[in-house]
């Protein structure tokens, strides 16, 4: 990573874009406090969290999914999200609130009739919920999300686009989203970054980058520019 | 996790543990000396029980806690002449400080890096108390007491009934989610706010305090403690083989497991007592092929009822 630098405004969707190892997930884990950054600063609103452990960060509001879900596969999904409620910044200690909490936050993502089933006999796209859901629940108001639209059916990737969008209409988080799936990312992101080789080679609205010469450069290759 | 239907484990196990009482103080010394050994076996199991059971840390070296208190009982009982009581709250707080010093270091390591550092210690803890002549130099303290049987029984009853009511506790508090979800994905877990660190650290510090106090019941039952014997690394798989088939993690597993392990290894020690590692080991593969869940495991799918009530 050099010389990365961008703000995330209050319930801004920000899209990251970049060829494989361009350090796209390199960044969301230097955010989320699962690597150190060797020089610079993440502040959350004013304060520096670039020092703190990833149960540290959640507490200040911020929350990253994995990009190959990972489930508590010896737990139900509702008992997955009642982690999050539990340990998130919600103020709920006790687990039979949180268990109702979850139960809610289940449904607001579709999985309500999945509840009680535990969590290795979902599908990947049912985990991919749970994990939404468990980031949702710990309250937090600043999402990053690592490839949650990948590998999906067309159906599903339109599915999962409204849901997307619901959710942020209600919750109003902010969100950092990391895809290769251009199509949700374009869609949904009001601005996009675009990474080579560990910087910013572009910024600016899904149309202008789609359209930015480097950006081409990038993904395809100067000399091949007519794939 | 059932958390509506509160109680029949519990209500079940405190019935076990009454008839304990009970059958010690109606038929008297010949049964509590007997028993007695169960309950050392079943505290063994619940200590090991929060830190490898709840929260899948194998702890291969946890009979290092058990010999601790042991050495802290014969210390203090065969030189200072302390009341045994006081020596197994000795062997309980020293479980607790060195399982504090010891989990700050290795629980940073994980799967099988753990399990080595746990039999590490323990080589290196044996060794240290073979230069010690204040521990006997490797040989034995003995002490004569006055033979009062119910004392260490009804010490170690109450050993167990605060691991059961403790296990019950934890597994259905907030502290048990976070547990079950650091057992299931570390990364995750802390992804939501977990902290792996300080859950691990408690589970293995209530690991040591329950097993020093085990370990001081035990060194006042036989009147002593020996080198060998009492760093002895088959203890440690007894200990696991127990939590294995009994059920790891849940409140009612440890007791049932010291039971299968400890009932027929009393009447086979007068025939074939070398048959007896042979026995559990065999029970433990097959327990680890065909019933992961353990005894428990096996209940709760025979029966929806079972399934429910079972913790």
């Amino acid at each position: 990573m050099r010389d990365v630098s961008f703000d995330l405004p209050e319930s801004a969707v920000i899209g990251l874009i970049g060829p494989n190892g361009s350090g796209k997930s390199t960044l969301l884990n230097i955010i989320a406090g699962l690597e150190k950054p060797t020089s610079g600063i993440v502040k959350l609103d004013g304060k520096r969290i670039d020092n703190l452990r990833a149960n540290r960060v959640v507490r200040y509001g911020l929350v990253k999914t994995h990009q190959i879900p990972k489930p508590f596969s010896n737990m139900t999904a509702r008992e997955n999200v009642a982690v999050a409620v539990l340990y998130g910044r919600r103020n709920i200690h006790s687990p039979r609130p949180a268990l109702e909490e979850a139960h809610s936050i289940l449904a607001l993502v579709g999985m309500e009739s999945k509840r009680d089933v535990a969590a290795d006999r979902l599908t990947v796209q049912e985990k991919k919920k749970v994990e939404l859901a468990r980031a949702i629940a710990t309250g937090a108001s600043i999402l990053l999300l690592d490839e949650v639209f990948a590998g999906l059916s067309p159906g599903e990737l339109k599915a999962s686009i409204q849901l997307f969008r619901k959710l942020h209409d209600e919750l109003r988080f902010s969100v950092l989203v990391v895809e290769h799936v251009m199509r949700a990312v374009l869609t949904l992101s009001q601005k996009v970054m675009v990474l080579e080789e560990g910087r910013i080679i572009a910024t600016g609205s899904p149309d202008e980058v789609v359209h930015d010469e480097k950006v081409i450069q990038a993904y395809l290759g100067s000399k091949n520019p007519a794939a | 996790m059932n958390l509506r239907k509160p109680g029949l484990t519990l209500y079940g196990l405190f019935i076990v543990m009454a008839l304990l009482a009970a059958a010690a103080l109606l038929l008297g010394v010949a049964v509590s000396s007997i028993l007695v050994f169960l309950l050392i076996y079943a505290a063994l199991a619940y200590s090991i029980n929060f830190i490898t059971g709840m929260i899948g840390y194998v702890d291969f070296g946890h009979v290092l806690f058990m010999a601790i208190g042991s050495y802290a009982l014969a210390t203090l009982v065969s030189y200072f002449g302390a009341n045994p009581l006081i020596g197994v709250g000795a062997g309980a707080m020293l479980g607790l400080v060195f399982a504090l010093g010891i989990g700050l270091v290795i629980l940073r390591f994980r799967g099988v890096y753990f399990a080595i550092a746990t039999v590490v210690l323990v080589l290196a803890a044996y060794n240290i108390v073979l230069q010690l002549p204040q521990l006997g130099e490797g040989g034995e303290i003995i002490f004569n007491l006055t033979f009062q049987p119910l004392a260490p029984y009804f010490t170690i009853w109450t050993i167990v009934l605060i691991e059961i009511a403790l296990t019950y506790y934890v597994n259905r508090s907030r502290i048990g989610f976070g547990i079950r979800a650091i057992k299931s994905e570390e990364d995750a877990a802390s992804s939501v706010g977990v902290n792996p660190q300080r859950l691990k650290l408690i589970g293995y510090m209530l690991g040591g305090l329950f097993a020093g106090a085990a370990g001081g019941v035990y060194a006042w039952s036989t009147s002593g403690v020996t080198a060998g014997p009492a760093f002895d690394f088959t203890v440690s798989l007894l200990m696991l083989a127990m939590i294995i088939i009994g059920g790891v993690g849940t409140s009612i597993g440890p007791l049932l497991g010291a039971v299968v392990v400890y009932i027929p290894s009393y009447f086979l020690l007068t025939s074939v007592a070398q048959a007896q590692p042979l026995l559990i080991g065999l029970l433990v593969i097959i327990m680890a092929l065909f019933l992961p869940d353990g005894i428990v495991g096996l209940l709760r799918r025979s029966n929806k009822r079972l399934r429910l009530a079972l913790e």
